[in-house]
């Protein structure tokens, strides 16, 4: 049993489908990840145009109030297991949005990411690696870190 | 034109008339005298309005609001006839009360979404606006007015859950209301494009559909508003370039061109010809790699990623002149108050490295033109599609490649030259037809524009070097002085998707920014989507939206 | 038929096993030439060369929550997966496949067999817009309404194209219209088959008629709602009609596993992998259409030429095969 259940976990860990939402500037770094010079497709990363057949969605920088909603019921949409990773400085604590009056400062406080890649922009190679991080997690069965807790489940969207 | 347009201004209680660099700039005593001089204004020509930018001076007890009105003239080139601009200042309350003034948007248009974002941000009521409502900030932010200087936003930050909440509710109200007034009888729907839509973007177009047919389309902001005019007046002159690079970083190079020399010019500094010549490769690498990316996107929008995935390639190679001189792809802040922030110690290592990126399109281009552009599928998809006159451009203020592809003779770096662009030898490039499929055929045509210009800034620099005038590894920046004196500048720059205006404010001894208005282009160019859209097909929707080029980071801010 | 084989036929080949295996093929295929032909190198460190990329997304799907919407109707939206395969893959008992099975001939070997596979074909789009309509979604069902209004315009030259070959043979039985086909008729059958391909692009959902589910206009139209095994037996029964299509367009218009020097299933496969390679070189440079500029090119051009078609049909069988 142990083993079909690792079996799967593997499987799961070789086909990682994001979902598109991109709430800030480093999804452009993402779209670079696509391309042909860093092409993620190698890995196995697809991105996928609805929230349903995802598993892993990407709190991409900067996340302002008006999107937060949104972004959460995105993750809220996704089927179980799911994964988060926050890339850029700004989904860590706002980054240089630091002072705005729009920005959400504690991102993962709200949404806790299992990876999270620095940089402001992070570039496309940190993005995979941070990635490749996340499938070793996966691979090891563990639950995602927003399963466990965090404020996104006091909130309403 | 300078002489009638002041004649005009003239006639009416101002305080003062007086020209500063393309504008006429003037103050007027009564706030009723607004309407009629626009009016007559329009009349002689000045007929679009690039943005109504409050400033709040609370010392003073006021809030001044700065109309600028630009005189597009897209018939005639700068070089025939000067487009003089007008820049008006009224002075306003600032009580809550007592801060109105008559509403332009009948007269001129393009003033609309100004208006709005004037009004949320700091409640300055314009009567006879044909839709004032709270616009591009959040819920929790309404009735608030955050950019007034006395808005205490730790105050506000307390309530993070309760303001999330605030704005679930505000979705939820108007899902209510939809359902009432909509309901599930008949052909007629409300589809949300966006946020979380494939093609979106973070904006939401309402789009009010019957079948396939629309009927309606109102876009909603404010899903990356970082507010960076906000943000500035608490970072010092140096740390807002952080900011200002970040209004979108497809192409980051041009703004922090803009807020550069609207420092410089409140220092009263001029930089060095060699930074100058380096701003305009950074600014014009900067234009190629947002080019790439629109361009790809264009086709993206009708399913094709091939394209896209072309012009990625490409646009790394232009990504790499950037990495190679400033040690980042997209975030570069590699131009500031001064001239431009690093020293560049091999010229010709970097020169190959640019040479690289040109021959890399060069070569791609035949291929690109043979399979993309002659495609005749997409020219059944986009020719004679969202056509936007002459008239629009002015009416609309459309600006940069989507009011060239018109036809329009607008270009900042011909009307107002600026970095080293008054030396270059450039003309406008036009396309004629205005429709969707020319607004891609630009794009390519100013990419050559753009490589055209690199190189001949190239052999300036090099001339220089040989010369002895300039020294690469010196001259890249002037000293600034720490404190700046109180004055205010406007700069105009040609963006990669239009023109971008910055209306710098600062108070004596200022070591922050009091008051950086950014204009952006995106914003005119959504506003024409209300109009552009209806009657089309729920098919058009991507592609007139991403024929726009609109990047929802400057339009946001 | 024994038990035994009729167990062979349903679970290895030509039934279950086969278009399992050919669902990974044709996956990693389209993956990897689409990848090619955007200069990038597409799935690569999953298995050698990315082969079992496709194995582990499908184990994965499996595994995933299978969610069903609350807004849903939940018995429309369980039960349409489930038929959507099976509709899908019965006409493969229609097509002859190799020479290896029943002399080859078709398991079914019918008078009808163009007639079955055409209505088999054709009934899948219906199911398709009833999982839109189960859905309750407004962008599924609008993925469903443009699939029911692509489908009854392009199944029109569809069947015309189909009906070719059994008028120019004056036979339905597919092992007879494979059998008689030569150069010759290949030759005369040619419009046919470029109408029948054109046609299938549009059955098929393939670009540059991927109009139901059109990304960027209406997220993933029909499949938007779907999540897990019901999103995989769904892609699974698109490619199974990939298959079926492409193999049918095979055996009515190229000859079927009929080949140079020997009759082998491999000359069919390398036929249908052949058409794979026209559809995604066809969605690697060509842009959507618009519905209604679909609606229009069907009704005014394809249809009007495929009923020329058959005349010119007639003409060749009257004069130039002289039957």
């Amino acid at each position: 049993m142990l083993k079909i259940l690792d079996f799967f976990n593997y499987a799961r860990s070789r086909s990682p489908w994001i979902v598109h939402f991109c709430s800030g500037c480093c999804s452009l770094e993402m779209l670079a990840a696509m391309g042909p010079r860093y092409d993620w497709e190698r890995y196995g990363y697809v991105m996928t145009p609805t929230p349903r057949q995802a598993d892993i969605i990407f709190i991409t920088g900067l996340v302002s109030k008006k999107i937060l909603p949104a972004l959460l019921r995105t993750y809220e949409q996704m089927p179980e297991p799911r994964y988060v990773v926050a890339i850029g400085a700004c989904a860590f604590d706002g980054g240089p949005y630091n002072d705005s009056p729009s920005v959400i400062k504690n991102m993962t406080e709200i949404l806790p990411a299992d990876v999270f890649v620095a940089g402001c922009p992070p570039k496309p190679e940190a993005i995979v690696a941070g990635l490749e991080e996340l499938k070793e997690k996966i691979k090891r069965g563990e639950p995602s870190a927003s399963s466990q807790g965090g404020l996104w489940k006091q909130m309403k969207f | 034109m300078r002489e009638k347009l002041k004649e005009i201004i003239g006639r009416y209680d101002v305080e003062y008339i007086e020209d500063y660099r393309s504008w006429v700039k003037a103050k007027l005593k009564n706030k009723e005298d607004l309407l009629p001089l626009i009016k007559e204004l329009k009349k002689a020509g000045v007929k679009s309005c690039s943005t109504v930018s409050p400033t709040d001076f609370i010392d003073e007890n006021r809030i001044e609001v700065n109309y600028f009105l630009e005189n597009l003239n897209p018939t005639k080139s700068s070089k025939e006839e000067e487009k003089v601009n007008v820049w008006l200042k009224v002075d306003l309350d600032r009580d809550l009360q007592n801060c109105e003034i008559d509403s332009i948007t009948p007269i001129m248009p393009s003033a609309n979404y100004h208006e709005l974002e004037a009004y949320s941000t700091f409640g300055v009521k314009f009567r006879g606006h044909p839709n004032l409502r709270y616009f591009l900030i959040s819920r929790d932010y309404y009735g608030k007015f955050p950019f007034r200087k006395d808005f205490d936003f730790k105050e506000h930050e307390k309530n993070l859950i309760e303001n999330i909440n605030a704005i679930t509710d505000e979705f939820l109200e108007e899902f209510e209301e939809h359902e009432k007034t909509i309901g599930h009888e008949g052909s007629r729907t409300v589809l949300h494009w966006g946020p979380t839509h494939p093609a979106s973007g973070p904006i939401r177009l309402k789009v009010f559909t019957n079948g396939e047919i629309i009927e309606k389309v109102e876009p909603d902001i404010g899903y990356v508003w970082r507010a960076l005019e906000n943000l500035v007046e608490r970072k010092d002159f140096i740390g807002a370039i952080v900011a200002v690079e970040r209004i979108c970083f497809m192409d980051n190079p041009n703004p922090m061109i803009c807020y550069s020399e609207a420092v410089e010019e409140i220092a009263g500094k001029e930089i060095t010809p060699f930074a100058k010549y380096m701003r305009v490769i950074l600014g014009e690498t900067g234009r190629i790699a947002s080019h790439l990316i629109s361009m790809g996107s264009f086709f993206g929008t009708m399913g094709l990623q091939t394209f896209l995935m072309w012009c990625l390639d490409v646009r790394e190679y232009f990504l790499d002149v950037l990495e190679d001189y400033s040690g980042a792809r997209i975030a570069t802040s590699c131009i500031e108050p001064g001239g431009v922030r690093y020293p560049l110690p091999d010229p010709e290592a970097w020169f190959n490295e640019i040479d690289k990126a040109i021959k890399k399109w060069e070569k791609v281009k035949p291929d690109i033109e043979d399979i993309f552009l002659k495609n005749p599928l997409m020219t059944k998809r986009a020719k004679n599609t969202g056509v936007f006159t002459l008239e629009d451009v002015e009416e609309y203020f459309l600006a940069g490649p989507v009011a060239r592809a018109s036809g329009a003779k607008i270009d900042v770096r011909i009307d107002e030259p600026y970095a080293g662009y008054a030396d270059l030898e450039m003309d406008y490039v036009t396309c004629e037809n205005g429709d969707a499929r020319d607004r891609l055929y630009i794009i390519v045509k100013e990419v050559d524009q753009s490589i055209g210009l690199i190189k001949q800034a190239i052999e300036k620099i090099r001339e220089g070097i040989e010369k002895g005038e300039m020294n690469p590894s010196k001259d890249h920046l002037i000293k600034m002085p720490k404190k700046l004196p109180a004055g205010e500048s406007v700069r105009r720059i040609e963006w990669a998707r239009g023109e971008i205006l910055m209306h710098l404010v600062t108070q004596d001894k200022a070591t922050s920014p009091y008051r950086l208005k950014i204009k952006t282009p995106s914003v005119n160019h959504t506003m024409m989507l209300e109009n552009l859209l209806p009657g089309h097909t729920l098919s058009d929707i991507p592609l007139l939206y991403g024929s726009m080029h609109i990047c929802q980071g400057d339009l946001d801010r | 038929m024994s038990v035994g084989s009729m167990l062979f036929y349903i679970f290895v080949f030509p039934g279950l096993l086969f278009l399992l295996l050919w669902t990974f093929f044709v996956f990693y295929f389209a993956r990897k030439t689409l990848a090619y032909l955007h200069k990038r190198v597409g799935p690569h460190y999953n298995g050698p060369a990315g082969s079992l990329q496709t194995v582990w997304d499908i184990f994965k799907l499996l595994t995933k929550e299978s969610i069903t919407p609350k807004s849903a109707d939940p018995y429309l939206f369980n039960i349409i997966p489930i038929i959507t395969p099976i509709i899908a893959a019965l006409p493969v008992i229609l097509i002859p496949w190799t020479p290896l099975i029943n002399d080859g001939r078709a398991i079914l070997d019918t008078e009808y067999g163009v007639l079955g596979l055409v209505v088999l074909i054709g009934v899948e789009p219906f199911l398709l817009f009833l999982t839109g309509f189960g859905s309750n979604n407004k962008y599924s069902f609008l993925g469903g309404m443009r699939i029911l209004a692509q489908m009854l315009s392009m199944e029109a030259p569809f069947f015309l194209a189909a009906l070719s070959p059994a008028l120019l043979f004056g036979t339905m039985n597919l092992y007879e219209i494979m059998q008689n086909s030569t150069w010759l008729t290949s030759l005369i059958l040619l419009p046919g088959a470029i109408i029948y391909i054109i046609a299938m692009l549009g059955i098929l959902e393939q670009p540059p008629f991927n109009i139901p589910d059109a990304e960027q206009e209406i997220v993933y139209g029909f499949y938007t709602e779907y999540a897990g095994t019901n999103y995989t037996l769904l892609k699974f029964a698109e490619f199974t009609e990939i298959l079926v299509v492409s193999a049918a367009a095979v055996v009515l218009f190229f000859g079927g596993y009929r080949g140079l020097f020997f009759d082998s299933f491999w000359w069919l496969f390398l036929k249908v992998a052949l058409i794979a390679l026209i559809i995604v070189a066809i969605r690697a440079s060509n842009p959507r259409l618009r519905l209604d500029q679909m609606l229009k090119f069907c009704w005014s051009w394809l249809t009007p030429l495929a009923v020329l078609n058959l005349v010119w049909i007639i003409f060749a069988r009257l004069y130039l095969l002289g039957a």
